[in-house]
């Protein structure tokens, strides 16, 4: 269906052959630094935060100030905050001059610390995700940081900050390539080398002529450093996140009834108590709901998505502006999701599990894939990661998941004993096997459906309780990478649920031999070699 | 599928050691025990309304005795062509299937108590931290199998992620 979904032959189980580079492959790489006012970037939240310390402090100490500037004692004062300004800044110079990356045929590498040295590489067939993400300040001067989302845990990911933009975009589509099998062409690209971001490195004795790694590459042969020549891979946008529809959703969730909830009753206290200070109190929940109500509206803020080869590409962010690149297949499995505020409008919360997501401060905004869908669009979004879904009639199966309940749309529904340990939402749970996908449904009220492809099944559960034993009930679960997605199956029938389990390892064996390689271009121009 | 769904008839089960009761036991020892003896301290030297209490410890203590050989009973694990199946709980009842090709890494412990009953746990981790699937109670040499196995299968059937 899709260009990208490059559905061809697996010609090996194994991922491709990365041998750990060798010292020569490391020492002859081009090693670039970051911007030169990295240090300044970082720096100025530090900054903000020593400024808004020592201002408090005065605050409650406003006489021992005044004793500070009369006393003529201000200029120690003076002084030791330009030290300590001084040292910082001396040391995030030093941080910033050891902090080097050079990417290589198979991986990416990290260098950095100035006591303690790190070497992190980040191998390319293992890449999950790549992100470019722009702070406010970082866009403000063009610059932007890129994020190589490795499956290896929360500290495992590769962070490049930051870097020109044009820089970033290229380094992008470059990862991208190479980490889709592509090789560097044989042809050295005279791209003219932009000055400053790519100092040649202090021990950078290359010989004219010496391949960077292997015998296959003859490429990367570089008198200078060199930017090989990947194209950005094209894309067509799918879809795009009206900013009214935006805030009309936000206004409608959870957060935004609480803050109109709190509201009234910060009113309704003062005008009862005539005490203004009264409505105070509830000062901190109410920025609470601002905040969530914000944050809403900041990350889902002209979200877009398209489809290219390189995977789906997600652009979002008012303030923070991001850009992430899901190669194909790496979706592990997505929801879509409900709420009662919702149904009016038939708004949809599309989320995904990614490997190299869901861990660390940004699952917030990392694993959205559509912030608030029509059922249109969470159709497309659901074609994204699984352009076929294995059925003949994807349209009335995804009726049926989203708001079917019983046996609609083939779904095997919990039997009618289930509605003893769940009275409201039993004729909504249910699940429903495609040839290429897992699909279970829940929830009366908050409506939920969660779809796992089978080749990324990780491992698959059955629990009972005793109530359930009783009831010869069974929950059935599929373990998911980290992330928002942990799909389960509650009170099935027991046998239903021990076929499913069964039925279902062996069908995620078969989808896992002839699912697309990780390296995602290899399918298409190696044909299968 | 038979008439438990726990327990697939296809599979030959391996039951986990039996020392593992011993071990079980011995830590649930060293908890009550102690507490058992201050409880008994405390209610002879203070009301006999505090007998209540060692009483209560003593019934624990014989409900453990009860329960753990069972629990234990109910811990099996199974050796599948293509993936490893790991069973526990009576009450609550798990089963967890775990490809070969899903493998990220195993995990063997003994700590000195496990070593002193002679056994070792052996854990399983795929790329999910759903996946709890954990072989407690096997005796060391078939633990270090056990590992050699999963391990030379796993990469056999290694896919990506």
């Amino acid at each position: 269906m899709s260009a990208g979904d490059g559905a061809g032959v697996r010609r090996d189980t194994a991922p491709g052959p990365a041998p750990a580079p060798t010292d020569v492959d490391l020492a002859t790489a081009d090693w670039r630094r970051m911007h030169p006012i990295t240090p300044a970037l970082r720096g100025w939240k530090t900054l903000a935060v020593v400024v808004a310390v020592g201002w408090y402090q005065l605050g409650d100490h406003l006489h021992d100030a005044e004793g500070l500037v009369q006393g003529g004692r201000w200029l120690i004062a003076v002084g030791a905050v330009a030290a300590i300004v001084l040292v910082a800044s001396a040391y995030a110079t030093l941080a910033w001059r050891v902090t080097r990356f050079a990417v290589t045929d198979d991986a990416v590498h990290l260098n950095t610390g100035v006591l303690f040295r790190q070497h992190r590489q980040a191998r390319l067939d293992r890449l999950q995700a790549v992100d470019v993400v722009q702070p406010l300040l970082a866009r403000l001067v063009g610059l932007a940081e890129l994020k190589l989302d490795v499956a290896g845990g929360a500290g495992a990911n590769v962070t490049l900050s930051y870097l020109r933009e044009s820089d970033a975009l290229a380094l992008r589509a470059e990862l991208l390539a190479l980490a889709a099998g592509l090789r560097r062409p044989a042809a050295p690209a005279a791209a003219p080398e932009p000055a400053g971001v790519v100092p040649p490195a202090p021990a950078h004795a290359v010989v004219p002529g010496g391949a960077v790694s292997g015998s296959t590459t003859p490429g990367t042969a570089a008198a200078h450093p060199v930017r090989p020549a990947f194209e950005e891979a094209p894309e067509r946008e799918v879809y795009e996140v009206p900013m009214p529809r935006l805030i009309g959703a936000s206004l409608r969730s959870a957060g935004a009834v609480m803050i109109a909830v709190f509201l009234v009753v910060a009113v309704v206290v003062t005008v009862l108590s005539r005490d203004v200070g009264a409505a105070f109190a509830f000062l901190p929940a109410l920025f609470g709901g601002v905040g969530a109500f914000w944050s809403r509206i900041n990350q889902g803020a002209s979200f877009r998505a398209a489809i290219s080869p390189d995977g789906i590409r997600l652009r979002h962010g008012l303030t923070e502006a991001r850009t992430q690149t899901v190669p194909p297949g790496r979706v592990q499995a997505i929801r879509l999701t409900q709420g009662l505020w919702w149904r009016g409008r038939d708004w949809w919360r599309v989320e995904m599990n990614v490997a190299g997501y869901g861990q660390g401060a940004d699952v917030q905004r990392e694993t959205v894939l559509h912030p608030v869908a029509t059922r249109a669009e969470a159709m497309t979004a659901l074609w994204l990661v699984l352009p076929d879904l294995g059925v003949g009639d994807p349209a009335t199966v995804v009726d049926a998941a989203l708001s079917g309940r019983d046996g609609d749309g083939g779904f095997t529904p919990a039997p009618r004993r289930a509605r003893w340990v769940d009275p409201i939402g039993w004729r909504r749970r249910g699940v429903l096997v495609t040839d290429r996908a897992l699909l279970t449904r829940s929830g009366r009220l908050r409506r939920q459906v969660e779809v796992v492809p089978h080749e990324r099944t990780q491992s698959l559960g059955l629990q009972q309780g005793p109530i359930q034993r009783r009831l010869r009930l069974a929950t059935f679960l599929v373990h998911s990478t980290p992330g928002p997605v942990r799909p389960s199956v509650w009170h099935l029938d027991e046998h239903a649920a021990a076929a499913l389990l069964d039925e279902q390892a062996e069908r995620a064996r078969t989808a896992r031999a002839v699912a697309t390689p990780e390296q995602w271009m290899r399918a298409v121009s190696d044909g299968g070699s | 599928m038979t008439a438990e769904p726990f327990t697939p008839t296809d599979v030959t089960w391996t039951p986990v050691s039996r020392r593992l009761v011993g071990a079980r036991l011995t830590v649930a020892a060293c908890v009550l025990g102690p507490l058992f003896v201050g409880l008994v301290v405390v209610a002879a030297l203070t009301a006999p309304g505090v007998w209540a209490a060692p009483a209560v410890v003593a019934l624990v203590a014989a409900w453990l005795c009860w329960l753990v050989p069972r629990q234990v009973r109910a811990m099996a694990y199974a050796e599948r062509a293509d993936d490893l199946l790991v069973r526990r709980g009576i009450m609550f009842r798990r089963l967890v299937v775990v490809p070969y090709g899903r493998m990220q890494y195993v995990d063997v412990n003994a700590g000195p108590l496990a070593r002193r009953f002679g056994i070792a746990s052996v854990q399983l981790h795929t790329a999910s931290p759903a996946t709890t699937a954990e072989i407690d109670g096997l005796p060391p040499e078939e633990a270090a199998r056990l590992r050699d196995r999963l391990a030379s299968r796993g990469e056999a059937r290694l896919a990506g992620l």
